[in-house]
């Protein structure tokens, strides 16, 4: 605060009207005590910019006609719509037609949802599904909640795939160079083909991982009919890493005290293998603080893990490997010897500490090594883990990988290529891959396909590949297909569709079917042959319980796993790049992981974690380099790789606190140029600078270019403006986070485990403002009597993942706006996750912190609604009544939470036929004009009230669970009735812990967040030292 | 200079200040007709269907339940609209050649729906439940009135928002025994017509539909017809569980009724009907 009290804010402003430097924000920083909290690195510096937009209602020029319409223009549109205006109550409805059933199905109660077990066959793992399904059309995925691996758990990926199914650009007709074909030409053409080779000669197939232990069979049949057919694998996602190689280690985290994270995200969504599990874990250790286990990330770029981690050491990629030999060196692990790298004292103190730490937590922690990283490093965690006798506790290795077909993915492509190059591909088969986009780019596999006599592509959409291909087959999606998959912990589960494919789409299961001797036998019948030896007693009895249940039984990895593992570390790690050369860090997109989801408009908007950015990526760098490199936030710089022939890309720049020095970080997954309506375009195609050799982190340089990019950043936006009623300057800019989230706000709440011992009621205690009370209102008071409900955050538990936003968009028919709309503020998630750095700009602290309607008792926003269209109900919610809203938007300007979305034009999709099943039947459409929010899901309330009423009978605790908290992996958000006092949410807001957010406005909030409680450990628990710029 | 304007022109200019005033006044009211007549509401209007189905004729005539159709609307918001395979279940067999039917017979053909116009359409911001007042104790007749005199179907009501309202302030005006709910010519109890009700042990978990037994008949007199929605008394406890049925011996106590007020509001009671706060509030239809 003290930066404050220095002097008026006007005239720092003034001082800081040209952007500041890195070297400012340090000096603004220095001498700051206390916890400070900034959710942008603008607002650290508190810059002119910054002040402006917080005065600001909606940022930029949100208030503000974006599209050239002329004010002569716009009365010429309106005068019509103007003098009609007071008509415009006065509709008659359209006469509508029913369309009754001819048969309708037995078990079919029209109005009343119906649930399948499915699973989504994702790379990494398959996550099993409940699928809510309407009128047979799928409307809403969620986690099985019966499954023992994901416990109902979902993640953003996951959620997405529903918009995927429904996308409107997915391909709809087979195409044999263009033109219309049927499959069953295809199918003849391919197996007379490969029948023809006698052996499978110039035959290759190029696929997507292969997930599915029934398509593992059928290519194992069609390589024994045809010895000299080639399966090539590739995901550019996971080639090279430990999940292609099928060397995948497990982890259970409900019995570690310290966890050690060597670059592995496994906190922050499902690019990493077991991430429901982990966080399901790691989460259930955070909700008592007595409990709490203890995180320590190392890591080369920020991510969730790292900014959830007690401790955080940033390291650039190529330190890591040689930071695990030290620190296996340090615990004693068989065969690991010191590097003799260079570290910083810091970093010495870490690794003592780190070491330290896990030797007296021996058998009770784990160290996972991150996939995006040198195979030594995976080698070295598990030796680590032996020396410490985690293995068979806190680490399983399994008897066999969890894919069926584990394969050296890079090696095996490059071989291909090959081939290709030297003529010898008669018929190449793509299934369920788009190698023309994300192949790397020292393969010019652009130019090999030309040399392919004839190419096949199997694809959800005419993509990069399909385009150029001569044969192009739709391919299904897995809610209209049957097939199987494992998850992590080895369960199979049956694939089951949950609606007839919309475009008539095949499936891998097809094609291989084609070549063999029944080419007739369907997917489904192929998954019964399978697993008719596994399910044990009376298959067809067997197989409907596996249907049922969402998994076969017996399929799980043996936990007991293998006895004695070889974990001696042999060999060399590489050495670290020199600390003068800038490193290049590839990772799949959090959002879209590697462009295969790019058309879902969910994901696109959704702002990426830690970053806050949507419908880009960029390259991210710290502070520093920024500084250094003499750029600013949104620059376009070209990025290049060292190699034989260098490869260039332009990029956005954009900083991340936290980053490792002289570093970039770029995720790849965009740059699509046929994606669709909604993804082509998008970001930069950072495959143009992955190579094969260095698929991970490779050298480089970066240089910078003219212009801005013109990124979406939601951060910045919603940030808070209003005179400061209680002390301050009262000039009217203070911004909610910089001042206030700490401070006498306590927007976040946290102590350490010292801290909450010896004041276990730190979350309430030592607020400035007077505690508000119940009659302080001019309005009368309600009784809440029956029902009052209301919602827990935990705070210690939430990693940041966004899997909750992203249900909440399917479960609420939540309008995706588009990139423009996104930059000038009017995004319309419902629920949003503020991120609040603290601390060093370049070793800082995060908290995430879920935002949505906080369901105030005296909410300010009803007071101000001109029309009553947001109003209060006996049960204490906020709620909106659309068809009232008149658009005036009072309510958001009033809203001290900046919760309330606002329809500026009208954003749902009317007309597209496929987006129209996707639609939530229960929740209304919102057209222009109208104010929407969050409803604490009311029509999830509304119908257990129902049944409960129809009981006559209260409704129980856990029957009503909202969108976000079914979604949550970590159990972070509980609902329920708060007089209910055996309610787990009463309980939970009884807490000590509980607090609520701007409680002094005398808001009475229904959400209350618990505070979050930090095991920190002593050796590092100082505030880290202030890092320098990088030299140079 | 000579006046412009004649004296007359003040009553003119005053007259036509009032008529303008008038004229707004009209134009006000005639759009507050307009908005609620039947031309916007479509109340009392038949439109044309495919087949000229008399509900008449199918409730009166053949004595057919609700239910056989509609048979959702105990379990489910939308009621239901029967598939085609309902009326073949009888027109396989009667009227198999009748014109009118051909409709039906072609929709069994080919497998095409039939397309009905709505009749009872709501806007689609609104939510309404039958399953709720179906076993609340809200009989069919009270919103569709006497379907079993309609040859053709068309709205008794509204269906406007004031007409929704105008009972969720009051429910007990409306309020029936569950086991007349599909009773068209049921009316309110009266002097001359009382009903005599017994309420459940008032235990948590019994359904609604079954916590209370009404009776048109005087129960101390022999054979009383018992009325619950889904089964007779008896039946109804011993569903509740072993408590219930091990009660049963215990005579329930018939309260005789003679006004709909005091009917009403027993059954406001027993059913559990929210209050007039909470049914009018705007989440209960709108979200």
């Amino acid at each position: 605060m003290s930066n404050h009290e220095n002097g008026p804010m006007s005239e720092k402003s003034k001082k800081q009207s040209t952007p500041m430097t890195l070297v400012q924000v340090r000096e603004q920083l220095k001498g700051v005590k206390g916890k400070r909290y900034w959710k942008s690195v603008d607002e650290l510096a508190d810059t002119a910019e910054f002040q402006a937009a917080v005065e600001r209602e909606f940022p930029h020029a949100a208030q503000e006609w974006v599209d050239p319409v002329s004010r002569r223009g716009f009365m010429k549109l309106m005068g019509a719509s103007l003098a009609l205006a007071g008509l415009a109550g006065c509709t008659k409805q359209p006469d509508e037609p029913i369309y009754a059933y001819v048969k309708q199905p037995e078990d079919l109660i029209l109005g009343k949802p119906m649930y399948f077990a499915t699973a989504h066959p994702f790379v990494t793992g398959a996550v099993p599904l409940l699928v809510k399904s309407d009128q047979f059309r799928p409307i809403k995925i969620d986690g099985n909640p019966e499954h023992p691996y994901n416990q109902g758990s979902s993640d953003p990926f996951t959620q997405g795939t529903l918009l995927d199914l429904y996308d409107p650009d997915r391909s709809q007709h087979v195409t044999y160079r263009g033109e219309n074909r049927e499959w069953a030409e295809f199918a003849q053409e391919l197996r007379l083909k490969v029948a023809g080779t006698k052996d499978g000669t110039g035959i290759y197939f190029l696929s997507s991982t292969i997930t599915s232990p029934t398509l593992a069979r059928q290519w194992k049949a069609v390589q024994a009919a045809y010895p000299k057919a080639t399966l090539v694998q590739y995901d550019p996602a996971i080639a090279g890493t430990s999940v292609a190689n099928g060397t995948s280690v497990q982890y259970s985290l409900a019995d570690a005290d310290v966890i050690v994270s060597l670059d592995a995200d496994f906190l922050s969504g499902a690019s990493y293998p077991g991430f429901h599990k982990l966080v399901g874990d790691y989460a259930a250790r955070r909700k008592d603080p007595e409990k709490l286990n203890r995180l320590y990330a190392i890591e080369s770029t920020p991510t969730t893990t790292g900014l959830k981690a007690e401790h955080r050491l940033g390291l650039r990629a190529s330190e890591i490997p040689a930071f695990a030999a030290e620190l296996a060196k340090a615990v004693g692990a068989n065969g690991a010897e010191g590097t003799g790298y260079n570290w910083t004292d810091e970093q010495k103190k870490f690794l003592a500490a780190l070491a330290k730490d896990l030797k007296a937590h021996a058998g009770k922690s784990a160290v996972i090594p991150g996939l995006y990283q040198d195979p030594s490093v995976e080698v070295l965690a598990l030796a680590i883990n032996t020396a410490l006798g985690n293995v068979s506790k806190t680490v399983l290795v399994p008897h066999e990988p969890a894919i069926p077909l584990p394969s050296d993915q890079i090696a095996d492509f490059k071989a291909l290529v090959a081939d290709m190059n030297a003529g010898k591909v008669d018929w190449l088969v793509i299934l369920n891959a788009n190698p023309i986009y994300s192949a790397p780019a020292d393969l010019e596999f652009a130019a090999a396909f030309d040399k392919a006599k004839m190419v096949a592509h199997l694809g959800s959409h005419l993509d990069e590949t399909g385009q150029i291909s001569h044969w192009h087959i739709p391919a299904a999606h897995y809610l209209e297909s049957w097939s199987d998959a494992r998850a992590y912990d080895g369960t199979v589960s049956i694939v089951q569709p949950l609606i007839d494919p919309l475009y008539g789409g095949r499936t891998a299961h097809h094609v291989f079917q084609t070549l063999l001797n029944e080419p007739m036998v369907s997917p489904y019948d192929a998954v019964r042959e399978t697993w008719k030896s596994t399910i044990k007693g009376d298959f067809e009895t067997g197989w409907r319980k596996a249907l049922h249940q969402g998994w076969v039984d017996g399929t799980a990895f043996d936990k007991a796993a293998k006895a004695s593992v070889d974990a001696g570390f042999k060999g060399a790690v590489p050495a670290p790049s020199p600390k003068d050369a800038l490193e290049i860090i590839f990772r799949p997109d959090p959002n879209v992981y590697d462009g295969r989801w790019s058309n879902v408009g969910w994901l696109q908007e959704l702002p990426k974690p830690v970053t806050s950015l949507s419908w880009d990526n960029a390259a991210l760098v710290s502070g520093a380099t920024l500084t250094k490199l003499n750029l600013e936030e949104d620059d376009i710089v070209e990025l290049s790789v060292n190699g034989r022939s260098p490869r260039r890309v332009k990029a956005p720049v954009i900083v991340v606190p936290g980053h490792p020095d002289n570093s970039v970080t770029v995720h790849l997954g965009y740059g699509r140029e046929f994606a669709g309506r909604v993804g082509s375009g998008a970001g930069f195609n950072a495959y143009l600078i992955r190579t094969t050799d260095a698929p991970f982190y490779a050298t480089g340089s970066i240089k910078k270019l003219d212009g801005k990019w013109g990124l979406a950043v939601t951060k910045s936006h919603f940030q808070d403006h209003r005179p400061k009623l209680f002390g301050g300057q009262g000039n009217g800019n203070n911004s909610l986070e910089a001042d206030e989230a700490i401070g006498e706000r306590g927007i976040i709440r946290y102590a350490t485990l010292d801290e909450f011992k010896a004041n276990p009621g730190f979350a309430n205690e030592g607020e400035t403002h007077p505690k508000t009370d119940r009659d302080n209102t001019l309005f009368p008071n309600w009784e809440y009597k029956d029902n009052a409900w209301g919602m827990s955050i935990d705070m210690n538990s939430c990693t940041g993942c966004n899997a909750c936003i992203v249900s909440c968009y399917a479960e609420n028919n939540i309008a995706v706006v588009g990139k423009q709309q996104v930059r000038i503020g009017r995004n319309m998630q419902w629920l949003r996750i503020d991120t609040y750095f603290e601390g060093d700009l370049s070793a800082p602290r995060a908290h995430f912190q879920p935002m949505a309607c906080q369901h105030c008792e005296n909410a300010p926003c009803e007071q101000v609604c001109p029309v009553g269209a947001t109003v209060h109900t006996p049960e204490g919610l906020n709620m909106m009544a659309y068809n009232r809203c008149v658009g005036t938007r009072y309510c958001s300007n009033n809203c001290p939470y900046k919760v309330r979305r606002f329809n500026f034009l009208l954003y749902s999709d009317y007309e597209t036929e496929s987006l129209k099943l996707l639609r939530n039947p229960d929740v209304s459409v919102r057209s222009r004009g109208v104010m929407e929010k969050c409803s604490y899901c009311v029509q999830r309330i509304s119908a257990a009230k129902i049944e409960a009423d129809k009981d006559n009978r209260a409704i129980q605790d856990g029957e009503i669970v909202t969108a976000c908290q079914q979604a949550c992996p970590a159990s972070a958000i509980t609902f329920g009735n708060i007089n209910d006092k055996q309610s787990r949410v009463a309980k939970l807001q009884a807490d000590g812990r509980s607090y609520q957010v701007l409680a002094d406005l005398n808001t009475r909030p229904r959400t209350k967040y618990v505070a979050a409680v930090l095991n920190l450990n002593d050796e590092l628990a100082e505030a880290p030292v202030e890092h320098l710029p990088a030299k140079g | 200079m000579a006046q412009i304007f004649d004296r007359s022109s003040n009553a003119l200019a005053r007259a036509s200040l009032v008529l303008t005033g008038l004229i707004v006044i009209a134009l006000g009211v005639t759009l507050d007709q307009l908005q609620r007549s039947p031309w916007v509401t479509r109340q009392g209007q038949r439109p044309d269907q495919p087949v000229p189905f008399s509900h008449k004729h199918h409730v009166q005539g053949l004595g057919l339940q609700c239910q056989y159709c509609h048979v959702t609307v105990e379990k489910s918001s939308y009621a239901g609209i029967p598939p085609t395979k309902t009326c073949i279940n009888c027109h396989a067999q009667i009227w198999t050649n009748a014109q009118l039917l051909e409709p039906v017979r072609s929709s069994w053909a080919t497998g095409e729906s039939l397309a009905w116009t709505k009749v009872h359409d709501l806007p689609d911001f609104v939510y309404f439940s039958h399953e709720i007042h179906v076993n609340k104790g809200l009989g069919c007749a009270s919103c569709h009135g006497r379907v079993d005199q309609m040859p053709l179907m068309y709205a008794e009501n509204t269906l406007q928002m004031e007409w929704c309202l105008n009972c969720h302030r009051n429910p007990a005006k409306n309020l029936r025994p569950t086991g007349e709910i599909y009773n068209m010519a049921w009316e309110k109890p009266a002097e001359d017509r009382p009903v005599w009700c017994a309420a459940g042990d008032g235990k948590t978990g019994v359904p609604t539909a079954q916590s209370v037994s009404c009776t048109t008949k005087d129960p101390s007199g022999a054979g009383a017809e018992v009325a619950s929605l889904e089964l007779p008394l008896g039946g109804a406890h011993g569903q509740a569980g072993d408590v219930a049925a091990a009660a049963l011996p215990v005579a329930p106590v018939y309260k005789r009724f003679t006004s709909q007020d005091e009917l009403g509001h027993f059954l406001l009671d027993h059913y559990k009907i929210r209050t007039p706060q909470e049914l009018t509030s705007c989440e209960v239809c709108h979200r």
